[in-house]
This record gives C-alpha cells, sequence and structure tokens, in this order.
C-alpha cells in the first residue's frame, strides 16, 4: 500500500470512527480562501519565517498599543467548530503526514473503532495544552490589554499569555518545553498575530499522535462578527506534518443577559466520581463510585 | 415505585455526537443502549469537570438502589438552563441515559423529566469537538 494510500484510508477510517474529533463546522473559510491561507503557510519554511512576514506586512505592527485601539473581546466564549488538526479541510485537502504520524493515527482510529481510548493529559489532570487547547469545549475569557493578551479557557484552569509588549522568546539555550509554550505577538490594527514556541512534546489527544519541541504555530485572531471570533493558524511541526497545516477555529459569544455564568475554578478531583484509571486493555474507566460499593478495579483483577 | 427500564437501540453515530467528555471519555457507556428510571434525586453534585446526579430508585422487591447519572459540568448545564436548584434532593423525576457497560448503576444523562413535567437535556445535540 503506497503511503498516500494509507494515509488517505486513516483520515477516511478516523472521520468515520471519531467525529467528535474530526467534526467540520459549516462555519469554515471556502475551499478558496482555505487554499489561500495553506498557501502562506507553505511559502514560508518556518513557522517563524511566517510571523515575520506578516509583521513586515503590517509596517513592522503594533506594540503595546493603546486601550483605545485595541477590540472588545469583552464577555464568555466557546468553541463554535472550525477545522481540525488531522480531519480534511474545506475542499478536501488532508493534511500531508509523516509515517509516523500516519501509523499512530492508523492505530488510533482502529482503537477508536473498538470503544478504546484514553486521555493521557486530561484523565490524569494534565492540561490539553497547545494546540490541543484550540479545539477544547467549554468557557473562555479573552483579557485583551496593551502589553499582553490573555486567551483563557475553564478547563485546567489554563491562560495562554501572549506578549504584545516587543519582547521576544527566551534565548534558545534558556528554553524549556512548556505546555501552552512561549507565545509573542503584535497587533495589525484589529488582528493579533501570535507566534509561539517552547512546546512540549505530548498527546495530542485521545488516541491522536505526539507532537514535538519543534512544533511551532502562527495564529492570527480577529473578531469575524459582533459575537464571533476567528482564529488563523498555521501548525509547524516536522514531526507530525511534512508540510505545514492550516485551519481555521471560531469561538462564538454566549448569552449571559443574567450574568449568572462565571469563570470557575476547574479541578479535576474536586469529585471522586469521576476518577478514571487506564485498563489493561488502554480504555478509561471509572474507580470507584461513591454511591455504589461495587469495585471496578476488583473486577478487572479477578478477570 | 416502580421501577420502567427501556433499552432502546440507537445509532452509534447519533450516541457519538451526545457524549462529550473532557477529562475522560465517555467509552465506559454503553452509546447503543438508554435506560429510563423513576426515582427521587438524592444529591446533585454539581461539580467540574462532570456532574452526577445522584438518583435513589426504588426496585419491586422494595430495595433501594442509588444510580448516578453523569453530566458536563457548570458551565455547561447552566447553558443547558439545568441549575442545581432543579434538583433539590427528594425532587421525583423519570431520567434516562445511556448505562454503564460493567453494569454498575451509572449513566450518561440525557434527559430528565421532573414530576412537575419539566424537561431537561443536559447535552447539546450539536457535535463539539475534543
Amino acid at each position: 500500500m503506497t503511503r498516500v494510500t494509507r494515509v488517505a484510508l486513516v483520515l477516511g477510517f478516523m472521520a468515520l470512527a471519531s467525529p467528535l474529533t474530526f467534526a467540520q463546522d459549516q462555519a469554515q473559510p471556502s475551499p478558496t480562501e482555505w487554499r489561500r491561507m495553506y498557501q502562506m503557510g507553505l511559502a514560508h519554511p518556518s513557522a517563524w519565517d511566517l510571523f515575520q512576514a506578516l509583521k513586515t506586512s503590517a509596517g513592522g505592527g503594533q506594540v503595546s498599543p493603546p486601550f483605545s485601539q485595541l477590540p472588545d473581546w469583552s464577555g464568555l466564549w466557546t468553541t463554535a467548530g472550525g477545522g481540525s488538526l488531522f480531519g480534511s479541510a474545506p475542499g478536501g485537502a488532508t493534511p500531508k503526514l509523516t509515517d509516523t504520524a500516519a501509523a499512530f493515527l492508523q492505530k488510533g482510529a482502529e482503537l477508536t473503532a473498538q470503544g478504546i481510548s484514553y486521555d493521557e493529559n486530561l484523565s490524569e489532570c494534565g492540561p490539553p495544552g497547545h494546540p490541543r487547547w484550540l479545539v477544547i469545549p467549554f468557557l473562555r475569557e479573552f483579557i485583551v490589554r496593551p502589553e499582553q493578551t490573555w486567551l483563557s479557557s475553564e478547563t485546567v484552569n489554563n491562560v495562554r499569555r501572549v506578549y504584545t509588549d516587543g519582547r521576544g522568546h527566551p534565548s534558545p539555550a534558556d528554553a524549556f518545553p512548556l505546555y501552552y509554550g512561549d507565545s509573542i505577538g503584535f497587533w495589525d490594527g484589529q488582528k493579533l498575530v501570535i507566534h509561539t514556541t517552547q512546546l512540549m512534546a505530548r498527546s495530542m489527544g485521545r488516541n491522536q499522535p505526539e507532537q514535538s519541541e519543534r512544533m511551532e504555530t502562527v495564529e492570527i485572531w480577529e473578531k469575524a462578527d459582533a459575537a464571533t471570533v476567528k482564529a488563523d493558524v498555521w501548525v509547524y511541526d516536522p514531526a507530525l506534518y511534512t508540510e505545514p497545516w492550516y485551519l481555521q477555529r471560531r469561538y462564538r459569544q454566549v448569552e449571559n443577559g443574567d450574568k449568572a455564568l462565571r469563570m470557575n475554578y476547574w479541578h479535576c478531583g474536586e469529585n471522586p466520581n469521576n476518577d478514571v484509571h487506564k485498563t489493561p486493555d488502554g480504555n478509561t474507566q471509572y474507580t470507584d463510585f461513591t454511591f455504589t460499593s461495587d469495585d471496578d478495579r476488583a473486577q478487572e483483577q479477578s478477570q | 415505585m416502580t421501577i420502567r427500564i427501556a433499552v432502546l437501540a440507537i445509532f452509534c453515530v447519533f450516541a457519538l455526537t451526545t457524549t462529550v467528555g473532557a477529562h475522560h471519555s465517555g467509552t465506559m457507556f454503553d452509546d447503543s443502549k438508554e435506560v429510563t428510571l423513576e426515582g427521587v434525586v438524592k444529591e446533585f453534585q454539581y461539580t467540574n469537570p462532570h456532574s452526577w446526579l445522584l438518583v435513589d430508585v426504588t426496585g419491586a422487591d422494595g430495595k433501594v438502589t442509588t444510580w448516578g447519572f453523569e453530566a458536563e459540568g457548570p458551565s455547561t448545564l447552566m447553558q443547558r438552563k439545568i441549575r442545581r436548584s432543579d434538583f433539590a434532593p427528594g425532587t421525583k423525576l423519570t431520567i434516562s441515559g445511556h448505562p454503564m457497560k460493567d453494569g454498575r448503576p451509572a449513566a450518561a444523562w440525557t434527559k430528565a423529566i421532573r414530576e412537575d413535567g419539566t424537561e431537561f437535556y443536559p447535552r447539546a445535540r450539536s457535535s463539539q469537538d475534543n
């Protein structure tokens, strides 16, 4: 089987087996627009090169602009869908994966089809990390200030800090892997342009491959309309993709007229009924419920 | 109180769009089956990352079994118009969900009808990511 055929089979299989992960939303760019954005990634050999090109086209970009020039992203937001990290794009294009990533996705698709999955991150109280952060559900809040923007999510109380005060990344000699990496950016009018590096090598999600420490991303965030913020994202990781991948994500403002909704502290160990463990066959199982005397671990050991 | 348990086969693809987990996947639930029970709320654990509605169900033999119905956390439930006060202890209801594969008395909560006729749907019909 050729590599192209294998990748196509993997993607097709996973699209059937895991519609949650690979769901495409109607709020996507047109195939023509998607292709144009995708080719912007192809035209630049690295995320840093793309970031610098965007900065040049923005006349150097704005650093620490006054509040009066910043967009209003206040309120609470949640994911409104968009492209995926491994699924097909508008027009049917699929990411060009490395052999390792394709093989992992194929294995993952087989496990998903068998109903087997375990989350190496969230099930163990770890954070989703970037770029998985882009696709997780639940509430988000965007805090825009001149010198930095906070992109936060209630899931594991994460905050991505994007520095827009003109600072650079830490020197490579002093850089160390981080769940959300190190993000710097500039403003191009009402658009926030972000470069992220220093990301940690780790699982990207259930039955999905590992991203590497070589991953870097470029994002352009802006309001698409009064109740929608969109993010154009280019992902570079030679361990995953043989060509940079492009996706667009959207976030809609949540109705909160009575202001009852709030971003609350989110601790995965808060309720023991949510404790799970990895079974011998690699699946997820609840441990011991407080409302029943049954002990699932004992059942597993007896089998 | 009588117990009514209806097991319904439904398409997996439909179930996959209604069972979404953060923290953990929903593979421990059997999305091809649905259980419907009548009972009395024992406790509403309105917690992150998942909430649990504990319901006491009395069998034909008079034995009371506590069932746990799992849903998303408070922010998702509030967007589905489900407040903690909607299910105070002692509330009588009919509740449905996808049961555990291993037979323990727990289910992924899909619907509840309170004794006053008010219906609640804790899971979105549209697909979510992750």
